[in-house]
């Protein structure tokens, strides 16, 4: 087990300040919080170093969504690196995650003695960053207008749109690549190409697998979490209550703003957590504690967090239980064939682009029906 | 950066004021603002914070009970930030001082509170390559002794100048020079206000430093550039001119070993700092 961690901010002014550290006595210098940065920044890939600064050995994790964090593990000098490389990002992610969300929960000592941790994004978590950037969320829109379109042509689209001439259509669509929602390829002569190649719908699902458990495993419960749930999904009338699927033409209707607070809730790493150990059953916090390694006290906060998005309740005493399940899901987009076919028969885009077209989506979807 | 502050009372008398710069309105300015605060004192503000030009400079004004309270500060400072300030002053004038004030006591403790808030961080980033003498002139700034022996320095060392200048404390951030650590000159100038790209006044070294120019004014538009032209000590030095007219910045001379520089050096911070995008004209020597 590591001796000591320390969590260091880069901050624009004071520059690299040492926010937590346990134990308290451990010390350090500016030389060694400036090597460690540097070996981060060489390669910006790598988000796991192993620096031997003034015999001191440090594993060192950043997170690239939080690039001016480091959270650094000091090893002892016969502990092993290799048996440490699996653990040590999860736990660097986690606090890293705290840190930035709530301080005062950072309890490192505990976090090091319950190897507590958040793993990587899900795929439902990179489908959640598409709708927390808005130019993300409008080249999507565009894209599952066209279908496939020219990079360039999308490029000078999206500057009309947003009315800026400095935004960046690579940065826009990044988290739709990183998703695999769309595909960019180089094709024939240079022409660069976006495809869409998945669709992605997100929604609140009734949490049928937990009521189902809950009516065998707490039976006095059971019926009044169902109806807990049922007053969100379908309330006497007039209320209207939750319906994804009636289309709407308004950015400004309820739905899209809930779609909004859809990718917000599962993009919140410790949020998240929470949330899917509460998608088989109603559980405890400490039960939750327990399944998710994650302190008392940072579950009830995500709880709490979660119960203000109308997505967690407590159905009992002490017990908690989802009212709704938020879900991201991907689906083919079948409305791009007639789309491709138009295109084509309109010389807007070649032959080798539909063709291209049709093999990215039957690589992507054949394997998966 | 804010310029000055005043706080007026029921009759639109002045209980507090503070200058943290010279204005060059001067007495014109508080008997304007006396006179606004009357009017202001008769609309209603709905709590908010707004803000009117004069002169040069741009008079934020809040009311709240029977108290009117302006910042004079710059034209280019963020207004969201000034605006936020206003809020702290407000709040802790009413929570801590209304009273007193009211009761002609004297507003023990306000001057500290006027600081906390009104002081700002300004971030000065000195930029060149190895060995021009950017560490010796951050021991120059700082008024230090300079070491013996040469020792490059490791990423990126953060000093605060012992002064304050004007009412902003100054951290200067001395960037390592070694090519090795270009990777990380990009991040480290982000939100300087002022970025110091030192040279060792030859040929060879200004030409290659004028990708430093390039670098800041893409990294950080908004900074203000100094050229400073080191080693004029050096039968070899170019003319701190043709260093300004090769790196197209206005450009210094210095010579960094040299104690009597340190306060022609801070003017000419001092003078970036006031003048924010403006262009920096020469301090006299």
């Amino acid at each position: 087990m590591p001796q000591a961690i320390f969590v260091v901010h880069l901050d624009d002014y004071q520059g690299f300040v040492v926010e937590k550290r346990h134990p308290f006595s451990f010390s350090l210098n500016e030389k060694i919080l400036n090597l460690i940065f540097y070996e981060h920044e060489k390669e910006e890939k790598e988000n796991l170093r192993y620096s031997e600064i003034d015999n001191v050995r440090i594993v060192s994790f950043v997170d690239r969504a939080r690039p001016r964090w480091m959270a650094c593990f000091v090893l002892t000098a016969d502990e092993d690196y290799e048996g440490l490389k699996e653990e040590i990002p999860g736990m660097g992610r986690l606090i890293i995650e705290l840190m930035v969300e709530n301080p005062e929960l950072v309890h490192l000592d505990e976090i090091l003695e319950s190897h507590s941790s958040l793993g990587e994004a899900s795929e439902e978590q990179r489908y959640a960053q598409i709708f927390l950037t808005p130019s993300s969320g409008l080249v999507l829109e565009k894209i599952e207008n066209e279908g496939v379109e020219r990079a360039a042509k999308l490029s000078i689209w999206l500057k009309s749109q947003v009315q800026s001439d400095s935004v960046d259509l690579r940065e826009s669509i990044l988290p739709l690549m990183d998703s695999g929602i769309v595909n960019v390829e180089i094709i024939g002569k240079g022409i660069e190409a976006v495809f869409l190649v998945k669709d992605v719908f997100a929604y609140r699902a009734p949490p049928v697998e937990a009521i189902t458990k809950a009516r065998k495993s707490m039976p006095g419960l059971a019926a009044q979490y169902q109806q807990r749930v049922a007053e969100f999904f379908a309330p006497p009338p007039p209320s209207r209550g939750y319906n994804p699927t009636i289309p709407s033409d308004d950015p400004n209707s309820p739905l899209v703003e809930d779609r909004e607070k859809i990718a917000r809730v599962l993009s919140k790493k410790i949020e998240y957590k929470v949330l899917t150990s509460l998608r088989d059953e109603p559980l405890s916090v400490r039960e939750i504690s327990n399944r998710t390694l994650l302190q008392e006290e940072i579950v009830q906060n995500a709880l709490f967090s979660l119960e203000s998005e109308n997505v967690a309740a407590q159905i009992g005493e002490g017990i908690w239980a989802l009212v709704t399940n938020p879900i991201m899901e991907s689906f083919i987009p079948e409305f791009v064939l007639p789309l491709i076919a138009d295109k084509l028969s309109n010389d807007e885009i070649t032959p080798e682009i539909a063709r291209r077209h049709l093999e990215i989506l039957a690589e992507k979807w054949s394997g998966e029906q | 950066m804010i310029r000055s502050l005043y706080i007026l009372g029921q009759q639109s008398n002045v209980i507090y004021s503070k200058e943290y710069a010279k204005s060059e309105s001067g007495e014109g300015l508080v008997e304007f603002l006396v006179n606004f605060a009357h009017f202001i004192s008769s609309v209603d503000l709905e709590g908010k914070t707004e803000y009117m030009g004069f002169s040069g400079t741009r008079i934020f004004y809040a009311a709240r009970r029977d108290f009117v309270f302006m910042f004079v500060a710059d034209k280019a400072d963020d207004t969201a930030q000034i605006e936020e300030r206003m809020t702290q002053l407000v709040d802790a004038f009413i929570k801590d001082f209304a009273t007193l004030a009211e009761a002609n006591l004297p507003l023990e403790g306000l001057d500290a509170k006027v600081d906390e808030i009104a002081v700002t961080m300004v971030k000065v980033a000195i930029l060149g390559y190895a060995g021009v003498g950017k560490t010796t002139t951050l021991h120059l700034l700082r008024g230090e002794t300079l070491p013996l022996v040469h020792d490059p320095t490791i990423g990126v060392s953060i000093k605060k100048l012992p002064d304050e200048v004007q009412n902003a404390n100054i951290v200067l951030w001395d960037l390592a020079g070694q090519s090795r650590f270009s990777i990380l000159w990009a991040k480290m100038i982000a939100n300087a206000q002022v970025v110091i790209i030192v040279t060792d006044s030859t040929l060879e070294n200004v030409l290659r430093s004028k990708k430093l120019v390039s670098l800041v004014k893409e990294e950080v538009p908004e900074a203000k550039v100094i050229g400073i032209a080191n080693k004029q000590d050096l039968p070899t030095a170019l003319t701190p001119e043709r260093v300004g007219q090769i790196l197209g910045i206005a450009t210094y001379e210095l010579v960094a070993i040299d104690i009597s520089y340190r306060d022609r050096l801070i003017q000419i911070i001092r003078k970036a700092i006031l003048e924010g995008k403006g262009e920096a004209k020469p301090v006299p020597a």
